[in-house]
């Protein structure tokens, strides 16, 4: 697996040797995008906080993996830390930070002591004036949100703020702040070093019924079909879900790029899909996802914080066997209300699955109904 | 820059938001968690509008070149009516609606929410403080209390707790709000669009004792009262209804109306004394004034190094020195028995109300109502309010000086000590009385005045955060004057809301106006005062004062 190569330190040297100026641009010649979700130019994100004039920078690598469903993070930090130290290591010293965080998921306290001892490790090794230290969230899924992660370095409530100003401009303490998921950082010491590297590869995160699920790296682009001969489903599958918030495919053939995907109403994100087969209902899938979007909301804003667990009773009357046709269209309304109206990402987002599943799957819920 | 409002296109300033464009072009949007001088929230979502075919909040967005904006396009009406749905679902059981009262219940019908398909899911206790009560029921999580405290008070007592729908408002770790470092100034009140947090009430107390016919029950009135409680009947911002207020009360069943004016006045004698005895002896300075209960709490909890260095005068705060004065001074002269006289103070303040209950007070003061507790006894009662006449105080307590009069605002406290102190220590006549430096809405004001040769600097502090900055200097002052709420007692919490610095400013005006009208314009110079000394007290500081009207405080948590 590229993501498994461990560079050692060359591609700080190397960054080094380039300059941050060249370092960027060899970066954007790559294509490097972030491998979070939004897949933003890498490149592009470290030229800005080039760009601000302060004398304090910071670095936050994005280790709050929540996505239920993804868990190629843990897997990099569990098999080559190194490398991603490294990685965080030239993203600071390229664009002039002294200090980096490590923003680490809280249940993944127990990363959290082979960590630290891997980053006194590779920062003596590397004789960089650059300071990382980890911080471990606290459970909340919204954390993975950057600005939600700013506030909860600070020791705010780990609430979103409205953007602009974006963080490479005003970020953690109102300073110049790049703030990179775990995958990209670790892409990035491999795209300097390696003159090989390849831009299409990312790491699929494949779980639900099948016999085979855990972390595959595969080219962007790769059929369903051929993914799915990997994982090996245990019987038909009904359809994929792209995390909780991205939303549910029916089983379709399509070829797995951001455009492809979105093309189905869904959000691609992570590269995470819940493969879901015909023994279940997408009612319980429904509830299951509502339950978790009730619980993970952080409680800001009206449509979030009051709608999503309305949400969640309807789902519940409609499993009762109590909800009416109205209640269907309520939910309906709900859905796309919230989506519309929200502040940040997981508001925005945290209908997708109702609204997809409510377009492919309506019959499912009909049956229900009194 | 231009933009397109609702087609029409218009210039405007790119550094305001949309919700403040909208206004000033006289487009009314709705709003709950936005408030003017705080930082927008974006919380409730009810101000949202449509730019370039996309929802956004008005509060939060600034406008952007060219942009096309709608603000009543049917997709924005739609939305705006689900969030109202969304927020009063969680509200309603334990609304008693009040159009006029609270912010959302006066929007439903503009919106045209008629009915709510969700459940009612809150269940909260009561949060029952000594001065202010919250009932998170109520609440709608607009954050407008919590901003109030940080960003105008900086007292940070409460903040959200949990998340999701059971985010809710909470002190420090789930306390109840009497037992952590809140100051009680009742600032939150204001500023609660849904009425969820109100002062802990008296009213139906002081009703019952004003139907027990063996009680001589006297009802004194802060001087702030009367620039503000006509708003509560409709009369516009910066009426004074000194005489309909005491026609009012009168008819309402007190015995005596008195006026805290002349407590005010004592309270200077007293304070005056004090600062020339420091000035003599080279010290303790600054001394730092005591009228207001909020700060006298924020000091406790914050800064309790003030008590250990004697920088706190000792005076009591005005309505405590006339309570006291009441129940010894004026009961031997009525020939009453003190146990048998009440006291009740109408307060711009809900802090008051805890002050009543310290027990090193041996309170003079039975009941505090604040000024919406009075309007409320006043509409039971049925008094025609706009039209009653106008009648006087009771004449054995209730003349005052202009310099009591003026403690009602920011500085007034301040000016009315100077005009005493100045007297006192160079032993001649203040010719120009007025100290314009300290009057207005800045934050810190400051000064100075010559006593005996000698060049006195005094400052001046209104609201919580302001109070805060001006401590970091303390040490460059001799004299200073500390109020909690933004304004002084004009703005307290226990006025009417929907205040806004125009409202403040306007009474204000109207506390100086009464000034102007008084025939004495300093305290020493009341003929009450001075009678009162001869007969009963003898001089200021004497050993009977220090009994009566002087006090000490205690340290307190700062959590």
């Amino acid at each position: 697996m590229q993501i498994l190569e461990k560079t050692e330190l060359k591609a700080l040297k190397k960054a080094r040797n380039l300059g941050p100026k060249k370092t960027i641009s060899l970066l954007n010649k790559k294509g490097l995008t972030g491998r979070g979700g939004a897949s933003f130019p890498t490149g592009k994100k470290w030229e800005f906080a080039l760009k601000q004039k302060s004398k304090e920078k910071y670095v936050i690598c994005n280790a709050d993996e929540g996505e239920p469903g993804t868990f190629k993070d843990k897997f990099i930090m569990q098999k080559n830390p190194e490398t991603l130290i490294e990685g965080i290591l030239i993203a600071s010293e390229t664009i002039g930070a002294k200090q980096a965080y490590i923003y680490l998921r809280g249940e993944y306290e127990n990363l959290k002591s082979k960590l630290e001892k891997t980053i006194t490790k590779v920062i003596r090794k590397a004789k960089t004036k650059v300071n990382i230290e980890i911080i471990l969230g606290a459970g909340a899924y919204v954390c993975g949100e950057e600005t939600a992660i700013i506030k909860s370095i600070e020791g705010f409530r780990g609430q979103p703020y409205l953007k602009p100003p974006y963080p490479p401009v005003e970020g953690l303490y109102g300073k110049p702040t790049v703030i990179n998921n775990v995958e990209t950082l670790t892409a990035a010491a491999h795209a300097i070093l390696l003159d090989n590297w390849n831009s299409l590869l990312r790491l699929f995160c494949i779980s639900g019924d099948v016999t085979k699920p855990g972390v595959y790296e595969l080219p962007a682009g790769i059929k369903l079909s051929e993914a799915m001969k990997l994982a090996k489903p245990k019987n038909p599958v009904k359809s994929v879900y792209f995390g909780c918030f991205g939303g549910c495919m029916p089983y379709k053939d399509i070829e797995l790029t951001h455009d492809n995907i979105c093309g189905e109403d869904c959000v691609s994100g992570s590269c995470t899909m819940i493969v879901v087969d015909n023994t279940r209902s997408i009612v319980d899938l429904a509830y299951v996802i509502s339950k978790f979007f009730a619980y993970e909301s952080c409680g800001k804003c009206t449509p979030c914080r009051e709608g999503s667990v309305r949400i969640l009773l309807l789902i519940k009357k409609i499993r009762q066997g109590k909800a009416t046709a109205q209640d269907l269209n309520l939910l309906q309304e709900l859905g796309e209300h919230i989506g519309q109206t929200s502040l940040c990402g997981l508001g925005q987002s945290c209908t997708n699955h109702i609204l997809t599943s409510l377009k492919h799957f309506r019959k499912d819920f009909e049956k229900e109904l009194r | 820059m231009k933009i397109s409002l609702n087609n029409k296109n218009i210039e405007v300033d790119p550094g305001k938001s949309l919700l403040e464009i909208c206004r000033e072009n006289n487009i009314n949007i709705p709003t709950l968690c936005y408030q003017e001088g705080l930082k927008p929230g974006g919380r409730c979502r009810v101000c949202l509008v449509e730019v370039d075919g996309k929802l956004v909040t008005s509060c939060t967005e600034k406008p952007k070149e060219n942009s096309k904006i709608i603000t009543n396009s049917e997709k924005v009406l739609k939305a705006r009516k689900m969030n109202i749905e969304l927020i009063m679902a969680g509200h309603i059981t334990t609304c008693s609606i009040d159009k006029d009262a609270h912010d959302l219940c006066g929007m439903l019908e503009e919106i045209g929410l008629t009915g709510i398909r969700f459940e009612p899911i809150r269940k909260y206790k009561e949060d029952l403080g000594s001065s202010v009560v919250r009932n998170d029921n109520k609440c709608i999580n607009c954050g407008r209390c919590i901003r109030t405290c940080a960003e105008i008070q900086a007292v940070y007592a409460i903040d959200f707790a949990s998340r999701g729908y059971n985010e809710h408002v909470a002190p420090y770790c789930e306390h109840n709000l009497a037992d952590v470092a809140c100051i009680k100034c009742g600032q939150c009140i204001l500023h609660c669009p849904v009425g969820a947090i109100h002062e802990r009430e008296h009213l139906h107390e002081v009703m019952e004792v004003l139907k027990n016919k063996k009680k001589h029950v006297i009802v004194q009135t802060a001087p702030s009262i009367r620039a503000a409680l006509g708003e509560e009947f409709g009369l516009e911002p910066g009426t004074l209804v000194t005489g309909k207020m005491v026609a009012a009360l009168r008819k309402c069943g007190f015995d005596k109306v008195f006026d805290v004016n002349l407590g005010a006045d004592m309270t200077i004698m007293e304070e005056a004394s004090e600062f020339i005895k420091r000035f003599e002896n080279g010290g303790p300075f600054p001394m730092i004034t005591t009228c207001c209960p909020g700060w006298i709490l924020m000091m406790e909890h914050f800064y309790p190094d003030l008590i250990k260095n004697n920088n706190m005068s000792t005076c009591k705060s005005p309505h405590e020195m006339l309570g006291m004065l009441t129940k010894s001074y004026y009961a031997k002269k009525a020939n009453i028995d003190p146990k048998d006289i009440i006291v009740v103070s109408i307060m711009p303040c809900t802090a008051k109300k805890f002050e009543s209950t310290r027990p090193e007070l041996e309170t003079g003061v039975d009941y505090v109502l604040t000024t919406r507790e009075a309007a409320k006894l006043i509409r039971f009662n049925k008094i025609d309010f706009k039209n009653i006449k106008d009648e006087n105080f009771d004449p054995a307590l209730g003349i005052a000086t202009g310099a009591g009069a003026i403690f009602g605002a920011t500085g007034g406290v301040m000016e009315a000590a100077l005009r005493t102190a100045y007297e006192f220590g160079n032993q001649k006549t203040l010719e120009k009385v007025e100290f314009n430096e300290i009057r207005g809405m800045d934050g810190i004001k400051e000064g100075t005045v010559k006593v005996k040769g000698k060049t006195i600097k005094f400052a001046v502090a209104h609201g919580g955060a302001n109070n805060r900055k001006l401590l970091e200097n303390k040490d460059k002052y001799h004299f200073i004057e500390m109020m909690a709420c933004p304004g002084g007692c004009i703005g307290g919490g226990g006025q009417p809301p929907h205040i806004s610095k125009d409202i403040l400013k306007k009474r204000i005006k109207a506390i100086y106006k009464e000034e102007s009208n008084m025939e004495f314009k300093k305290s020493h110079e009341n003929p009450i005062v001075r009678k009162i000394y001869k007969e009963y007290l003898d001089h200021p500081l004497s050993e009977k004062a220090e009994k009566f009207l002087h006090t000490k405080y205690t340290k307190r948590s700062q959590f």
